[in-house]
């Protein structure tokens, strides 16, 4: 692209100008003049035009958002004066976010991380470091692997943010040093995950097959503000007004309406904690009014099974059986030309039996809309309402013709990522799916989609039989009769490592690497986490910036680079067209940070975990795929572009990683439908049948009794979602106001509160509050409040000072604050206020099931002055 | 005593004595700006832009609030591009709420200057700094610029923001402090390292200093929709980096170009025609906010 | 013709007692301060001011500095409106003031002058690109180039004309002011033929002022009326209302110093109380009709409510301008009620005149705040927050500075040439 021209022309005219100064006003000091005179002395005219400044465009891959977006960077005497869209990437076609712009200074930002530190104050305070070299540094932290490693590989605890890229170094650190990893994925969608990998048998979160879908319901503020599953932001709300223009309905269900702002049709303020409830009476409904993909259920799902009066299946040699109304008999599932019945009661021999389904309708019978309208706070009608709509637009019976594949058109979905940050999480998620089971819409055209393309994934089959270990063998729990499903809730780490015998844990980790991750401020329940990780004997940590947690408790710090560096492979699909995207640095790596990859590298080196068979190398081979022509060396450390140049031949592209260097995407064309929808597979979802009825989760709920686990920990494991009052509920009466939580687009899914340009747009922290529950407490716009949250079974409370502010477009008996901010170590993060992670509490009565974070809690808020 | 010559009285004699006086009287008062009206040339920026004639380019912006999410990349973008120092937003987004809960709408609306074909700025300016490009644009020369502030109070929009400091002081962090020794050393000491430089050219074929943001103290600046990018063919900052295209630049002369035909197939208003100012951004999408609307994290500014 | 008494100049010129001295001394000192306060604005920018950006800034772009401006045109009103009032209207009785309201004029205009070079940010562009580049469709060429210069200028030639006479008569005593009253005086002999001229010029010039006086407060009033942008500005009611205001000020001004100067000088024989009468019953007129203006502006935008307009009011009446607003209007009803009185019951005395001319000059000055300020902080079109302005200190010490300025120089020019004519130094006056 053309260059622009300056660098000479400036300083000459300045020159000019102190030249102006000088004689126009003799000894009058620059500042008097600040070139105003120019002009006068005849320099305003055309400027004699210097010869092009070095200007080029190079594309590389955005760091700071979730989706890695392409950027195109204009670079001008090597800096980066610019980042814009790479229109060739589907994810933002050219465009970029406001944090995609902003993170321009903090490439440049003077209180990144220079150097490599070590702690030289006692741990929990604020901390004082001195600068080392890398060597040093490194030399520290090997010696802390290799110690303890010799003693038992899980007293080394590794934990990482958000990813940037698709696992790479991170797995490959995490096999080779044998280190238990901590993701962040229990704060995020977890439940939701392992739901749609238990109902369905893929990974993800429902989300909408936008070019098909003509009525959406909208969970939370996903579509408008957070994206989700697997994508950031630009992408959805792009997907979702080209879905608008072509007359999609949106229906936002959401105790908070800011997100979706002007694009929602209709807006159902909906209590915190209560969408199981919600799901449920909407299922209730279609039932009712016979919205039922009888075809779907009877020949993909599990929903005509025979189940017996303990719950269990029906089998026959080890066969689930199906009542066959043809023959009036038990059949095999698969038996040839059988025609399953959906309802009734059937005896097979002495027992009674009822097809899964009619089980389902049995439980269903009292979750109608006026009994949700309690739970939900919404009025029945609109309830049964939206119910009907959902049905009508479902389209059941209808067929369509994508990519020459015809296939069955449910243009009805919702965007439910997230819903699973609440206790019920998994089970509501479950609801959910199961309400678009009936329509037949799961993985049909314009219905909800699970995972980009259709992957079984391993878990699948893995959850149907649980395997309990007991006493536990890891500090998460895994597997354990208290979280036969899992998600590694860091919160709940933490309260196992400070009572491990309650749990029957027998050991304490020691050593925690902490990789771009903030848990002092970005994790739930930020009391009981700090608490924990004075235990840890030795803490390192791997950022660009000195986190509040390296401030409190590291015992080293390495400077990471930020997007300057080699980074990938990146995903780049927006889900209908393909492609594979590279971070390719701009510069070197600012002051002495250097990228992850050459940081592993290093380290492993010094724990003596590089080289060799299971190396880190070698891990490094196995996670890229590489084919043996291009594999890694086991005995000498590569340069990282090599790696990446080695990775991209592997995939057939000759140039190498030139080729990203010089394209930064690699577009693929669009995924054909024999990929995208599991109806589009032979045999249909291969084969699979959907968890309708959910058998194992009876199983492991027995297995837990045995096991002796309490009631709390077994009651959600149920076969079909069952509602219960929400543990928080149980709060006492003045605790009157929910909390929830949310993002804010200037700084979501990133640690941006204290990036100068961003923080100028959301200063400050504010409790959002309903105008007239405030006026109702006498609290005023803008006033400090004292927001003290409430642990229903613990009966702990602890509280925070914020401002408040008052709108109309959030339900009376809720508040809701961003989980940003709370950061102090960043000169621009100061006096922002505080997030409101301290007051939610993890573990028991705030997670179940899947062990998923809640980011609900009952509140009182009172003027601060009253404190 | 200097003898007074006795002369006959004749018509006009007083006059002609007393203008000897005045002459004696000495420059002093004269100095003061009389003498500025030989040399004035008042013809720069005349405040009424000549009627839009086909085929002559007259830019202009369509925002369509069908599709702003209200997400400020455009705020960002624009302080990127255009180097524009704290407090200062050429482009701003309004949040809005309408109505009582639960009945209630939430509404964005971004405002850049309005570059109005009827400025009320241009009209007010004492010296012709700001005045009108033939291409439609109302463009600041920080050559010319006064700092009267005349133009900032004449703006119903209240687009303008003035350099209050010396924007090398007013910057997002402190570049000259010890710890941006390495900053400095990687970008040859340029405030800020990600400084535009061709915000320095010359524009227009009147060749003025009309670019980009931060350059002298005590002058006022706005909005240039990004005329730098524009005569090199790009779009505005804000326009090309819009994640959802809610804002569309163009040339309004061009039925072809994507702005025209948007205003030809939807209902459009512009912000307070009422005040007869004609501004060249118009909105599609959405009525114009009633009186009712309350704005919500508002951006206040702190120079 | 002679000096008369003694053959010395009178009314103190070119003596300065102990108390003047201290006076300059303190006038010195605030004046320090006051370029103390811009260098600081200078230095720092405009950041150093109260101001900030209307609107995003949530502040206000205009402050004390264009308040005081207006203010210090509003007095110039006084000296001119009065000498060709005298002219024109042979109102002899008022001559004893002619001169220092002539004075009075020329400094306050001075002190508008300098209030514009404060207020820019480009203060050196603006003295050489406001004349280069000047442009006629700005209201603020009036200010500038009308008001200040041409206003000023003129103002100086009927200073000039009007003080040649005192300027012979003073040059005839010797002393280190000779130098000067020769030159002011430039050959004049007081002939008939020349009493004559000057008679004749002075009174043209006196007919040529008036319209020039009209459209000068006028161009001012035009600053803000006619910007339809800013709620609380836009009012066909401006321009004349600047110049009563302005005339309000000036006269209540001229009272004082007028008032003053008898004291200090003793001039209680030449300067009579029929004068003050009249000088008051003047105020209490033109203040009436002033507050009429602001009852006729407020009825307009409150009855019909319009949306902005009434939140600006709202503002004014119940708001953060509340206090200033009531204030204002309480000095100005406070003076007419304190003139009202003595008028009615046709006894006089001086102090209360004195204090009214005070008042009302407190009340302009609050009231040419009160129409500055909301407009930019509470009257922006699009919702933006509310905005706040709140002056600091350099701009209070730099205002403080003008104001001894211009007391330096108006008593630097007691000193050095007679304040009232000569002639009055005999009674009953001149011939």
């Amino acid at each position: 692209m053309e260059a622009g021209r300056a660098g000479r022309a400036i300083s000459r005219r300045s020159f000019v100008k102190a030249a102006a100064a000088a004689t126009a006003l003799g000894a009058a000091s620059p500042w008097w003049l600040n070139g105003a005179m120019g002009p006068l002395l005849g320099e305003s005219s055309a400027e004699a035009a210097a010869e092009p400044l070095p200007e080029e465009w190079r594309p590389t891959t955005c760091w700071i958002g979730k989706q890695d977006c392409g950027v195109l960077a204009r670079i001008v005497e090597g800096r980066v004066v610019k980042l814009e869209g790479e229109p060739a990437h589907p994810r933002n076609r050219g465009t970029l976010c406001v944090k995609g712009q902003a993170q321009i200074i903090s490439l440049y930002d003077p209180y990144r991380l220079k150097a490599p530190l070590v702690r030289v104050n006692e741990k929990g305070v604020p901390g004082q470091f001195k600068e080392v070299s890398w060597d040093e540094a490194l030399t520290l932290v090997g010696d802390e692997i290799k110690r303890v490693r010799a003693k038992d590989k899980r007293l080394l605890v590794w934990q990482k943010g958000r990813s940037k890229s698709e696992p790479l170094y991170d797995n490959a650190f995490g096999n080779a040093s044998g280190a238990f990893k901590l993701g962040h994925g229990g704060y995020c969608s977890d439940a939701g995950y392992r739901a749609g990998e238990y109902t369905i048998g893929l990974n993800g979160v429902l989300h909408p097959d936008f070019r098909h879908t003509r009525f959406l319901l909208s969970w939370g503020w996903n579509a408008a503000n957070a994206g989700g599953n697997k994508l950031c932001w630009i992408t959805y709300p792009r997907q979702f007004l080209e879905a608008r223009s072509q007359g999609m309905k949106v229906v936002a269900l959401d105790p908070w309406r800011g997100g979706l702002g002007p694009h929602a049709d209709e807006w159902l303020p909906n209590r915190p904690g209560s969408d199981l409830a919600f799901f449920l009476a909407l299922a209730h409904v279609l039932i009712q009014e016979h919205f039922v993909d009888q075809v779907y259920l009877k020949n993909h799902t599990n929903a005509p099974f025979l189940v017996q009066p303990d719950g269990y299946f029906l089998r026959a040699e080890g066969k689930e059986q199906v009542w066959d109304t043809a023959t009036d008999s038990a059949k095999a599932f698969d038996a040839k030309d059988v025609t399953p019945a959906l309802e009734g009661e059937y005896a097979v021999g002495t027992t009674k039996v009822k097809p899964a389904f009619q089980v389902y309708m049995d439980h269903l019978a009292r979750y109608t809309p006026e009994w949700a309208a309690d739970a939900t706070g919404l009025p029945a009608p609109s309830i049964r309402r939206l119910a009907r709509e959902l049905g009508r637009n479902a389209l059941i019976g209808y067929n369509t013709v994508v990519n020459g594949v015809e296939l069955p058109h449910r243009p009805v979905s919702i965007m439910a990522y997230h819903v699973a940050q609440q206790e019920l999480g998994f089970q509501a998620v479950r609801a959910a799916i199961q309400v678009f089971m009936l329509l037949g819409a799961i993985e049909a055209v314009g219905g909800p989609r699970i995972d980009f393309t259709y992957k079984l994934h391993g878990n699948y089959k893995a959850f149907g039989d649980f395997k309990i270990t007991d006493p536990p063998d890891n500090i998460a729990l895994r597997g354990s009769k208290y979280f036969p499903i899992n998600s590694s809730l860091p919160g709940m780490v933490a309260k196992v490592m400070l009572n491990p015998a309650k749990y029957g844990v027998d050991y304490m980790p020691e050593v925690l690497i902490i990789h771009m991750s903030n848990p002092m401020s970005s994790y739930a329940d930020t009391p009981t986490i700090a608490a924990a990780y004075k235990k840890y004997k030795f803490i390192a940590v791997i950022d660009a910036w000195l986190s509040e947690t390296a401030s409190l408790f590291a015992d080293v710090v390495l400077p990471a680079a930020t997007m300057e560096k080699y980074e990938g492979p990146m995903a780049a699909s927006d889900q209908y067209d393909d492609a594979q995207a590279m971070r390719v640095p701009l510069t070197a790596p600012m002051f002495q940070s250097k990228g992850e990859i050459d940081i592993y590298m290093d380290l492993c080196e010094k724990a003596d975990i590089l080289y060799g068979k299971n190396g880190y190398i070698d891990e490094i081979n196995k996670q890229l795929g590489l084919k043996d022509a291009y594999k890694l060396p086991l005995d000498k450390k590569p340069q990282v572009r090599d790696i990446f140049d080695r990775w991209a031949k592997s995939q057939g592209i000759e140039e190498g990683v030139t080729y990203f260097e010089k394209h930064g995407v690699r577009t693929k064309g669009f995924v054909s439908a024999r990929d995208f929808y599991g109806y589009a597979k032979t045999p249909p979802f291969e084969g699979i049948r959907h968890r309708f009825y959910g058998e194992s989760l009876l199983r492991v709920q027995e297995e837990m009794k045995k096991k002796g686990a309490e009631k709390v920990y077994w009651q959600d494991y149920t076969p079909l979602p069952t509602w219960r009052t929400p543990t928080m509920d149980k709060s006492p009466s003045q605790y009157d106001l929910y909390l929830i939580s949310r993002k804010k687009i200037e700084f979501k899914q990133s640690r941006a509160s204290f990036i100068p340009l961003l923080a100028e747009l959301a200063p400050e922290q504010r409790l959002d509050m309903n105008s007239e529950a405030a006026r109702a407490r006498g609290i005023k716009d803008e006033d400090e409040v004292w927001v003290e949250s409430h642990h229903a079974l613990t009966g702990e409370t602890r509280k925070l000072k914020v401002k408040v502010r008052l709108i109309e477009g959030i339900r009376p008996d809720t508040v809701s604050m961003p989980h940003h901010y709370g950061l102090w170590v960043h000169p621009w993060a100061k006096g922002q206020g505080p997030t409101p992670n301290s007051l939610f509490f993890a573990g028991e009565g705030y997670i179940t099931n899947t062990q998923d974070q809640s980011f609900q809690v009952k509140v009182r808020v009172y003027k601060a002055k009253e404190a | 005593m200097a003898k007074v010559a006795s002369e006959p009285k004749a018509k006009g004699y007083g006059t002609q004595l007393s203008r000897r006086d005045f002459l004696r009287v000495g420059g002093t008062a004269a100095a003061l700006g009389t003498a500025g009206f030989l040399v004035a040339d008042r013809f720069i920026g005349d405040a009424k832009a000549e009627a839009p004639t086909p085929g002559k380019v007259r830019y202009g912006m369509v925002i369509d609030l069908e599709r702003c999410f209200g997400c400020r990349t455009c705020m960002e973008a624009c302080k990127v591009e255009n180097n524009t120092t704290r407090a200062v937003f050429w482009m701003y987004v309004f949040r809005f709420e309408e109505g009582r809960y639960p009945d209630m709408q939430v509404r964005y609306l971004p405002r850049p200057c309005m570059h109005c074909d009827n400025a009320p700025c241009v009209k007010v300016c004492p010296v012709g700094a700001r005045y009108k490009r033939e291409d439609g644009l109302t463009a600041t020369d920080w050559d010319r610029c006064i700092g009267c502030r005349y133009c900032q109070v004449s703006c119903p929009y209240s687009v303008n923001y003035f350099n209050w400091k010396d924007p090398k002081k007013n910057q997002y962090l402190d570049w000259k402090t010890p710890e941006a020794v390495e900053v400095r050393q990687a970008t040859k000491g340029v405030i800020p390292p990600y400084k535009n430089p061709d915000l320095e050219e010359r524009y227009g074929k009147e060749k003025r200093y009309i670019a980009g943001s931060g350059h002298v103290k005590g002058v006022m600046e706005k909005c240039t929709f990004c005329v730098h990018r524009v005569e090199k063919g790009l779009m505005p900052a804000c326009v090309s980096s819009c994640p959802v295209g809610a804002l569309i630049f163009g040339n309004l002369n061009d039925p072809e170009t994507e702005a025209s035909r948007l205003l030809r197939q939807k209902r459009f208003f512009r912000l307070e025609e009422g005040l007869g100012t004609e501004p060249r951004v118009y909105y599609v999408g959405s009525p114009p906010p009633g009186a009712s609307v309350r704005q919500i994290e508002g951006i206040v500014g702190r120079v | 013709m002679d000096i008369g008494t003694a053959n010395r100049i009178p009314y103190g010129v070119g003596k300065w007692g102990a108390g003047w001295q201290v006076l300059v001394l303190i006038l010195l000192a605030i004046i320090a301060l006051g370029l103390y306060a811009y260098g600081q604005q200078l230095e720092i920018g405009e950041a150093a001011t109260g101001m900030r950006d209307i609107g995003t800034g949530g502040g206000a772009a205009w402050g004390l500095y264009i308040a005081f401006l207006v203010y210090f045109v509003g007095v110039s009103f006084a000296g001119i409106a009065i000498a060709s009032m005298i002219r024109l209207l042979d109102l002899e009785h008022l001559k004893p003031v002619a001169r220092m309201a002539e004075v009075l004029t020329i400094v306050a205009l001075i002190l508008g002058a300098l209030s514009i070079l404060v207020d820019v940010g480009q203060p050196l562009r603006a003295l050489l690109y406001l004349p280069r580049y000047a442009r006629p469709q700005s209201p603020f060429f009036g200010t500038f180039s009308l008001v200040v210069s041409g206003y000023l200028f003129a103002s100086l030639i009927y200073l000039y004309l009007d003080g040649r006479k005192d300027a012979a008569l003073c040059a005839q005593v010797p002393g280190r002011l000779q130098w000067f009253h020769r030159l002011w005086a430039a050959g004049y002999r007081d002939t008939p033929e020349e009493k004559e001229r000057h008679r004749h010029t002075s009174w043209w010039l006196a007919l040529a002022i008036m319209p020039l006086l009209v459209l000068a407060h006028s161009t001012l009033g035009f600053v803000f009326g006619i910007q339809p942008g800013r709620p609380g500005w836009f009012s066909a009611l401006q321009a004349p209302a600047f110049v009563v205001l302005a005339g309000v000020s000036g006269i209540g001004l001229l009272i004082v110093i007028a008032a003053a100067l008898r004291q200090v000088l003793g001039l209680k024989d030449q300067i009579g109380m029929p004068v003050f009468h009249w000088l008051g019953s003047l105020l209490g007129v033109m203040t009436l009709i002033y507050l009429y203006f602001m009852a006729v502006e407020r009825l307009t935008v409150d009855y019909s409510g319009a949306g902005l307009e009434k939140s600006v009011s709202e503002v004014m009446y119940t708001g953060t301008y509340a206090w200033l607003f009531w204030g204002t209007v309480g000095l100005f009803v406070l003076a007419v009620l304190v003139l009202a009185v003595q008028f009615a019951r046709r006894r006089w005395s001086l102090p209360l005149i004195v204090l009214s001319g005070v008042l009302v000059n407190l009340a302009a000055i609050g009231k040419r705040d009160v129409i500055v300020v909301p407009s930019q902080t509470h009257g922006t079109v699009l919702p933006y927050a509310p905005g706040v302005y709140i002056p600091t200190w350099v701009e209070l010490a730099i205002i403080a500075g003008l104001f001894a300025l211009g007391t330096l120089v108006y008593v630097r020019f007691i000193k050095v040439f007679p304040i009232m004519e000569v002639s009055y130094t005999t009674k009953g006056g001149a011939e």
